[in-house]
């Protein structure tokens, strides 16, 4: 395990910066994988942040579309967040 | 098709278009020879179908099952207060062929299904989504993926818009951004949690821009690129997307091979292709 340091930024785009109420937060949990950042940022949230990332199961929504730097996590397991990383979590947007 | 000739008028009309190299007298040819389909005549669809209209595109067609209420004159600028209870779809003809007599409109006063979407859509070359819900927005991706028709996505919230444009076999789809709508009731629509009118007017003519470039053929689209736009910080960023091999629908194993209705795919489990390609395979069967 990584034990690298340095924060990471989240940003939050539709119902989740609405939800959440500011776009962005600052976390040291550089060095953690994509998907462990998503599990901790959910389970340190409100219930209702929690269920925009996580079903009931615990099971990630196949409408989040994440972005690491502006660019598509391919791999959310796999994948390292870095110092000074941005992650962006988008929700599809159903209003025309 | 043979090329026509431009009258007096039409020179005077398009002459800011015919200067542009981009454009010339054979660009506005292909816009007048052009078809789109645009699906809401809506916050988005209004400036969509406003600038389509005095570009010359020759045929277009509005889809609205709605009539026009004093809660959409804020953003849906097709509309006047004089056409309150007037049906959207007929109201958008009466004013996009008052704007240019050059532009045939067709009115669709019909909600997409998946029993007609493939119907609706064969008529027309492109189509614009401007609709104001997900079913829709799966049914339009879903009909022109099968059907092979470019598409541009773009969708709004209070002062945040995304906007794509989909090229089916060359560049990702809409479920291969999101491949599946968010469980029901979690996202909320701009009836629930507003829109600045202007976002759609921003949203909307990115749209018209996009569908011009398409039928001009100049320029690069927005294919495998979501531009997300803040109008509270007023930024504008584009973000690469990509295809989805397990794309359900333009993958390489395609599990929605006609249109599926909202519906059947509701209950979707997440980070599960099984809801999907049970709502599928549960369609086959019906169909077979």
């Amino acid at each position: 395990m990584s034990v690298a340091t340095g924060t990471i930024t989240l940003r939050f785009f539709g119902a989740l910066r609405q939800a959440i109420g500011q776009r962005e937060v600052g976390l040291p949990w550089a060095g953690a994988t994509v998907e462990e950042v998503l599990r901790r940022f959910a389970d340190e949230s409100s219930e209702e942040v929690r269920s925009f990332i996580f079903d009931r199961q615990g099971r990630r929504w196949r409408s989040l579309l994440l972005l690491l730097n502006e660019e598509p996590v391919e791999d959310s397991q796999a994948t390292r967040v870095a110092d000074g990383d941005i992650l962006a979590l988008l929700l599809p947007l159903a209003g025309g | 098709m043979a090329d026509f000739s431009f009258t007096e008028e039409q020179i005077e009309r398009y002459s800011r278009h015919i200067i542009l190299p981009e454009v010339g007298g054979e660009g506005q040819r292909k816009l007048l020879r052009a078809r789109v389909l645009v699906v809401g005549a809506g916050g988005l669809g209004s400036p969509v179908a406003l600038y389509l209209a005095a570009a010359g595109v020759g045929a277009i067609g509005m889809v609205d099952s709605d009539t026009v209420e004093l809660s959409n004159l804020q953003r849906q600028v097709l509309h006047t207060t004089a056409d309150l209870g007037v049906s959207k779809a007929l109201s958008a003809k009466a004013t996009m062929e008052a704007i240019n007599p050059d532009c045939v409109v067709t009115p669709h006063q019909l909600r997409l299904t998946a029993q007609n979407v493939l119907e609706v859509i064969a008529g027309y070359d492109l189509v614009v989504d401007g609709s104001d819900n997900f079913p829709t927005r799966y049914l339009v991706n879903d009909a022109c993926v099968i059907a092979g028709k470019p598409l541009s996505h773009a969708g709004i919230l209070r002062f945040e818009g995304q906007v794509t444009t989909i090229l089916p076999g060359k560049g990702p789809c809409y479920r291969c951004l999101y491949p599946e709508p968010p469980p029901p009731g979690l996202v909320p629509s701009c009836q629930q949690a507003g829109v600045l009118g202007a976002t759609a007017g921003v949203m909307g003519t990115i749209q018209s821009t996009e569908v011009l470039k398409l039928i001009l053929g100049v320029g690069e689209p927005l294919v495998g690129r979501l531009l997300l736009y803040d109008g509270l910080e007023m930024a504008f960023r584009i973000v690469r997307v990509l295809r989805q091999p397990d794309c359900p629908v333009c993958g390489e194993h395609p599990t929605i091979t006609a249109p599926i209705d909202y519906e059947e795919f509701c209950g979707v489990t997440p980070m599960g292709a099984h809801g999907l390609a049970g709502a599928a395979a549960a369609r086959k069967e019906v169909v077979a």
